[in-house]
């Protein structure tokens, strides 16, 4: 299965995992009307690909992701109103969690992340960054207000860290180890030019996992995010319960008793909301 | 370098409430009883947060104590002697009505704590309820309340909301008898900032208050509702009403000269405080925002 032509992402494919790239390097990889459509069908194609287990997002360039793209914005005359609609809908479709993806995204931030960058740190289920990756968020130092990707990380991580980077605006930037210690990412790969590398070796290890039993851990956890902690916990029992009779749940202890790779049952149906 | 008054503070008998440049400082001041709070603090606590809110030459609020403590909780000597004075306080505490802090009295302005030594206690209110929190190498953290048969609730319910949880539950049931460091709190991402030597914590918070000063009050303002309120609602939820906080400043005049000002080299001229613009702008007009970031 080819994947479609994109101009400002590239997709690629390396065995069980499913590479998503920023592909603007040359603005910092800053989101224009054009890349915010590309992204929403390179999301739904990588989640359908049954090749692909896992996906990871980085980008090309020293930046990992700027936000949306202020030239664009200063010159075509439409300006933010073009995101008015998606906005007052909260209809938005730039991100995994936005496209529902049930398969797990490693976010892999290869350099700046700023703004609207934070999007994908905030919606991924895993996040890893090169040693010299930073985060910054400037909305304020130029009258703009921080909302959704602020609100994505406070639930995921010390609420303290977002808002401070949310009222400090450009004049400060958080590091890798800092981002690491405080929980918003798992790992800082050292020389960042390992960046890739590391990506690849953590998502052909999750990919060894039943794909089933991971969309469903995934909307079970995600939805908790949602709810207070006795109904999430209720929300979680059913994806729990769900999965029983699956054959993943043969295959799994089966597979360890042979001391053999398990085969599970390919992705996308069985785990489908 | 420890910042001087630049007005005589305005009549207060716990607090000291002065201005340095764009930034307004609130002080505990009973020194001499760990800025324990008594009944008349409890009572300028509320008028202090809403001068400095009102002042429009106030950009941005540190909150500190004068002394060796930042703040210890209500007064529990007063509490025992003349249960009267805090009748009004319990009251409050009943109907969850505090104004004890920023969050209680909805300011719109960002708060700085700095935490300059122990905070116990009610003490933890304050450093739950602010934006941002840097705290002094010798600052201490612990909750006696159940030491002393008292329940712990609202600080520790904020504070479980904004950091991992099993270190509040911890402080929350070992009581007086265990004390966290300003060192452990900053890898838990209680506070974002250690200051040594201790000394310089006042002049860093100035600092840092001033550059927090340089942003959009109005941006600022509605980014502060965006966040709060986040913690109110589900995640889908939150970004919807979130949606509407970042909808509600386009066209307002800040969002043109912020670009406008980074272009040209030159600080931003703000229109007004955020409380002069806390009703959002009404969206009409143009968007342009320029720039030479690679975007936002």
């Amino acid at each position: 299965m080819a994947f479609s032509e994109y101009e400002h992402l590239k997709l690629v494919r390396r065995g069980p995992v499913g590479w998503l790239l920023n592909n603007r390097p040359d603005r910092l990889n800053a989101m224009n009307a054009d890349m915010r459509d590309e992204f929403a069908v390179a999301w739904r194609e990588l989640d359908a690909d049954p090749e692909v287990r896992v996906i990871v997002h980085t980008g090309e360039g020293k930046a990992f992701q700027t936000g949306v793209d202020v030239a664009e914005i200063a010159s075509d005359g439409v300006g933010m109103e073009r995101y008015r609609q998606s906005v007052e809908d909260f209809d938005l479709h730039f991100t995994a969690w936005h496209q529902q993806v049930e398969k797990p995204v490693i976010t892999a931030v290869n350099g700046i992340c700023a703004g609207g960058g934070l999007h994908w740190v905030a919606d991924a289920d895993v996040v890893i960054a090169a040693s010299d990756a930073q985060f910054m968020d400037p909305h304020v130092s130029v009258g703009q207000v921080v909302a959704i990707e602020a609100i994505g990380l406070l639930r995921k991580m010390p609420v303290e860290a977002v808002m401070r980077m949310a009222l400090v605006g450009r004049y400060e930037r958080m590091s890798a180890q800092r981002a690491l210690e405080l929980g918003m990412i798992s790992q800082v790969v050292d020389p960042p030019e390992r960046l890739r590398d590391a990506a690849q070796e953590l998502a052909e290890m999750i990919a060894r996992n039943s794909p089933a039993a991971m969309a469903a851990t995934k909307r079970a956890l995600w939805g908790a995010l949602e709810t207070g902690l006795t109904d999430a916990c209720r929300a979680g029992a059913r994806e729990l319960v769900g999965m029983w009779g699956h054959p993943d749940q043969e295959e799994g202890p089966r597979a360890f008793a042979e001391k053999r790779p398990p085969r599970w049952q390919a992705p996308g149906g069985a785990g489908a909301r | 370098m420890s910042p001087e008054p630049h007005e005589a503070a305005s009549g207060y008998r716990t607090l000291e409430v002065r201005r340095e440049g764009p930034v307004g400082w609130l002080v505990f001041d009973r020194p001499e009883a760990g800025n324990a709070m008594n009944a008349t603090m409890l009572q300028e606590l509320e008028s202090a947060w809403l001068e400095l809110d009102g002042d429009p030459t106030v950009a941005v609020i540190v909150n500190t104590g004068a002394g060796r403590a930042f703040q210890t909780g209500l007064d529990m000597v007063q509490l025992s002697r003349e249960p009267e004075a805090m009748r009004e306080q319990s009251r409050r505490t009943k109907r969850a009505e505090l104004r004890l802090t920023a969050w209680h009295n909805g300011v719109d302005k960002p708060v700085i704590a700095a935490v300059n030594g122990v905070c116990a206690g009610g003490g933890l209110h304050f450093v739950a309820d602010a934006d941002v929190v840097i705290a002094s190498s010798e600052a201490t953290f612990l909750d006696p309340h159940v030491s002393v048969g008292q329940v712990t609730a609202y600080e520790a319910i904020t504070l479980v909301r904004k950091s991992p949880m099993e270190p509040v539950v911890r402080m929350a049931l070992a009581g007086h008898h265990e004390r966290m460091t300003a060192a452990r709190a900053h890898q838990l991402g209680i506070l974002s900032e250690v200051v040594t030597p201790p000394g310089r914590l006042r002049e860093r918070a100035q600092e840092l208050a001033e550059t927090i000063a340089r942003n959009s009050p109005a941006a600022m303002a509605a980014t502060k509702r965006a966040l709060w309120g986040a913690l109110e609602t589900g995640l889908s939820e939150a970004c919807r009403a979130g949606g509407r906080e970042l909808i509600g400043m386009w066209g307002h005049p800040d969002q043109e000269e912020g670009p406008l000002a980074f272009a040209e080299k030159r600080p931003a001229r703000w229109q007004g405080s955020s409380t002069d613009h806390a009703a959002p702008a009404d969206g009409a007009g143009t968007a342009a925002t320029g720039g030479a970031t690679g975007g936002l």
